[in-house]
């Protein structure tokens, strides 16, 4: 609780310092939104073992769910991003039978598959706006326009300082929710049926049920972390939620190490901040960046912060 | 001694000047980057010669940005350039869907931008904003050049495969529209994704239809994939492609298939204009490691423009807007440019060009174009 606060402290001080600067701010705030997709990703894979390699997908479901919401109804926009968190917990239950038949390797082919058919789906679509996307119009929440900059007396801060507190709010939000439901008998139960489910079924543990819970409580986070970054860049379109993209999500948790929402929280920094940072060398970037990656998982097997183990005194 | 002294005296001088920053933002990395990096080296060109060139008031700095083909991606680096406010100006995306997402973000930072590959007719028709600007013409132009050459040609019956990107259907569209009014027909028209490996469905179906030729509308490498699957179904209808396989990639990829193959780009030919022999002697001394593929010369007006706007109003934003609605017959490597009231260039010249012995030659200059060579389906 008290790192949690300091963490949110220190994050406000920063993106305070750099209230000016748009680029820095923009930054920080995809790192929060990605923070709070990865989180979900997490119960998702990291708890219950629900492997999802459509975490795009369901982020560009919240995302497409937003736009269209905000361009032709007058729900208030802070209802649509819980909308957009729900719309993709609900295409959700479209993979759950599929994956609680299947295990493994073949529950990770039926998501790459969903996150294709999806990308495909968006496409052609053209009341999605097709191939070129959708506009979004500005984010409002009561009487705050998110989109005009700050100024109060002297004070002149940029736009994106509003995006930033809403998505470390959430974030924050989101974090606290996934610790407290790993202390809970629920994220026992989820650890239960990762580690074996034979075992856990054995002991009376409910295993379809706590895998649809994990996998439904994830989609909504990341859903909700989807619907929030298409207010915030204002566009969308299929070639944002990539198959590519997905798999950032889950190297950002591997990256990171498996069920420690610390963890994906430092990788998400390093997976998007790194890459931005080499700019200067435009076409080798992602070149180092892999060999950065491929190091660490090297020297790191298990992360860059492994989960700690659990104690049940 | 007087030399050291002049040569001392000259890099003072040098130093002196303001640099003046601008940014260039393309794919560099991805399925595009063989034009982004093409591009990138022309615009990079463009600022070695303005800067070696005697009597510039400034220094330039070229500020690289790899928008990654993604709207995202391309959302956030118009933010990087556009909050910078040491960058003045833009030299900005070949990929339409990027160029359409970042429309805004140039707005509200102001930044002067010009389009140097993106042929989607909205980026610069879809709003009022007098940052956007483009030298290429759009797909509108190319496309109707592409239906009555055919149609004079005596093609009658079109199959057509498109990507499902904006790019494709746009290209569809316009074809479509196009050629039947010149009296063409299609007999089929197949929408495929970018990523598509596989085209044996389409093409049984297409080869049943029997066309006279394929009308391609995407980018290179599914154009590579459909050219070779259609050998080896024995489909032997012309292939009438787009803009978007006139880079060196193709035929590379392709060997002898290439052969015979059409294509057409916005802009006059840079090997046939004074400015453009010397732009491709230029750039063959820098030894880039890649060419400057179809999109290059674009991109190297459009920083050359740039320039020498800034020369004339100084590297102030808005004076830059209000000198680039000036533009009125710029002579140029890709021909005249003159920007209308939204910013498009309105001399759209188009080049037609045929694939032979393992080169892009133009049309007027091909063996097909003489007779001793045939094109396919007739």
């Amino acid at each position: 609780m008290r790192k949690g606060l300091l963490a949110a402290a220190a994050v406000l001080a920063v993106s305070l310092a750099l209230r000016e600067d748009d680029f820095a701010l923009l930054l920080l705030t995809r790192v929060l939104i990605v923070i709070l997709a990865c989180l979900g990703l997490n119960v998702q894979f990291g708890y219950a073992g629900v492997v999802n390699f459509a975490g795009a997908t369901f982020f560009g479901v919240g995302g497409y769910t937003a736009a269209v919401l905000a361009r032709s109804t007058a729900v208030p926009h802070l209802f649509i991003l819980l909308i957009g968190g729900a719309a993709a917990a609900l295409a959700g239950t479209i993979l759950v039978v599929p994956v609680l038949r299947t295990r493994g390797h073949y529950a990770a082919l039926v998501t790459i598959a969903f996150a294709l058919l999806f990308r495909t789906f968006f496409e052609v679509n053209d009341a999605l706006g097709g191939p070129q996307g959708l506009k979004l119009p500005e984010l409002r929440i009561g009487p705050v326009h998110f989109n005009d900059a700050i100024e109060i007396g002297s004070f002149f801060a940029s736009f994106y300082l509003k995006y930033i507190v809403l998505s470390l709010l959430l974030a924050a939000l989101g974090f606290a929710f996934v610790l407290r439901l790993e202390r809970s008998f629920i994220g026992v139960a989820l650890d239960c049926i990762r580690l074996d489910e034979i075992a856990a079924a054995s002991f009376g543990v409910d295993v379809a049920r706590w895998k649809i819970v994990a996998f439904t409580l994830g989609n909504f986070l990341i859903g909700l972390a989807g619907a929030l970054s298409a207010f915030m860049v204002g566009f969308i379109a299929p070639d944002n939620y990539s198959f590519g993209e997905s798999l950032i999500f889950v190297s950002i948790l591997l990256l990171g190490g498996l069920g420690n929402p610390w963890g994906l929280s430092l990788a998400s920094a390093v997976v998007l901040l790194l890459p931005e940072k080499l700019q200067v060398i435009a076409e080798y970037r992602f070149l180092l960046f892999a060999a950065v990656v491929i190091l660490i998982l090297l020297f790191r097997p298990a992360g860059l912060l492994p989960r700690p183990l659990r104690r049940l005194t | 001694m007087r030399i050291i002294l002049a040569a001392l005296l000259f890099s003072l001088a040098a130093q002196a000047k303001e640099t003046v920053r601008i940014a260039f933002i393309g794919p560099l990395t991805g399925g595009n980057s063989a034009v982004g990096l093409g591009g990138r080296n022309s615009a990079d060109l463009a600022v070695k010669l303005h800067n070696a060139g005697p009597g510039s008031k400034y220094q330039y700095e070229l500020v690289v940005l790899d928008d990654e083909c993604k709207p995202d991606a391309g959302v956030q680096m118009a933010t990087k350039a556009g909050s910078d406010r040491s960058i003045v100006a833009g030299v900005t995306h070949y990929c339409s869907v990027v160029a359409m997402a970042t429309v805004d973000t140039f707005h509200r930072f102001g930044l002067p931008t010009i389009v140097w590959g993106a042929v989607l007719p909205d980026i610069t028709y879809g709003h009022d904003f007098k940052e956007i600007h483009r030298v290429n013409g759009t797909m509108i132009n190319q496309n109707e050049t592409n239906a009555k050459f055919m149609a004079a040609q005596g093609y009658k019956k079109f199959a057509v495969i498109h990507d499902t990107t904006d790019y494709g259907k746009g290209h569809d569209k316009y074809f479509t529209k196009f050629i039947t009014e010149s009296g063409g027909q299609i007999v089929g028209d197949f929408g495929v994704t970018a990523d598509q490996q596989d085209f044996t469905a389409e093409l049984t179906q297409i080869k049943a239809l029997s066309p006279q030729a394929l009308y391609f509308g995407g980018l290179t490498p599914i154009g590579v994939r459909i050219r070779s699957q259609m050998d080896k179904l024995g489909l032997n209808a012309q292939f009438d492609g787009t803009s978007g396989i006139v880079n060196d990639d193709f035929i590379k990829a392709l060997g002898p298939l290439a052969e015979s193959v059409l294509a057409f780009r916005e802009g006059a030919p840079a090997e046939k204009l004074p400015g453009g022999r010397k732009f491709l002697e230029e750039y063959g001394k820098q030894g880039y490691s890649n060419p400057p593929e179809a999109y290059g010369p674009f991109a190297f007006v459009a920083a050359d423009l740039l320039m020498q706007t800034i020369e004339k109003t100084g590297p102030d934003r808005r004076k830059i807007i209000a000198g680039l609605a000036q533009v009125k017959d710029f002579d140029s490597i890709v021909g005249k440019i003159t920007f209308d009231d939204h910013g498009q260039n309105t001399v759209p010249v188009i080049t037609k060009y045929v694939a032979q012995d393992g080169k892009w030659v133009l049309w007027e200059e091909s063996e097909y174009a003489r007779g001793s060579r045939k094109l396919r389906g007739k």
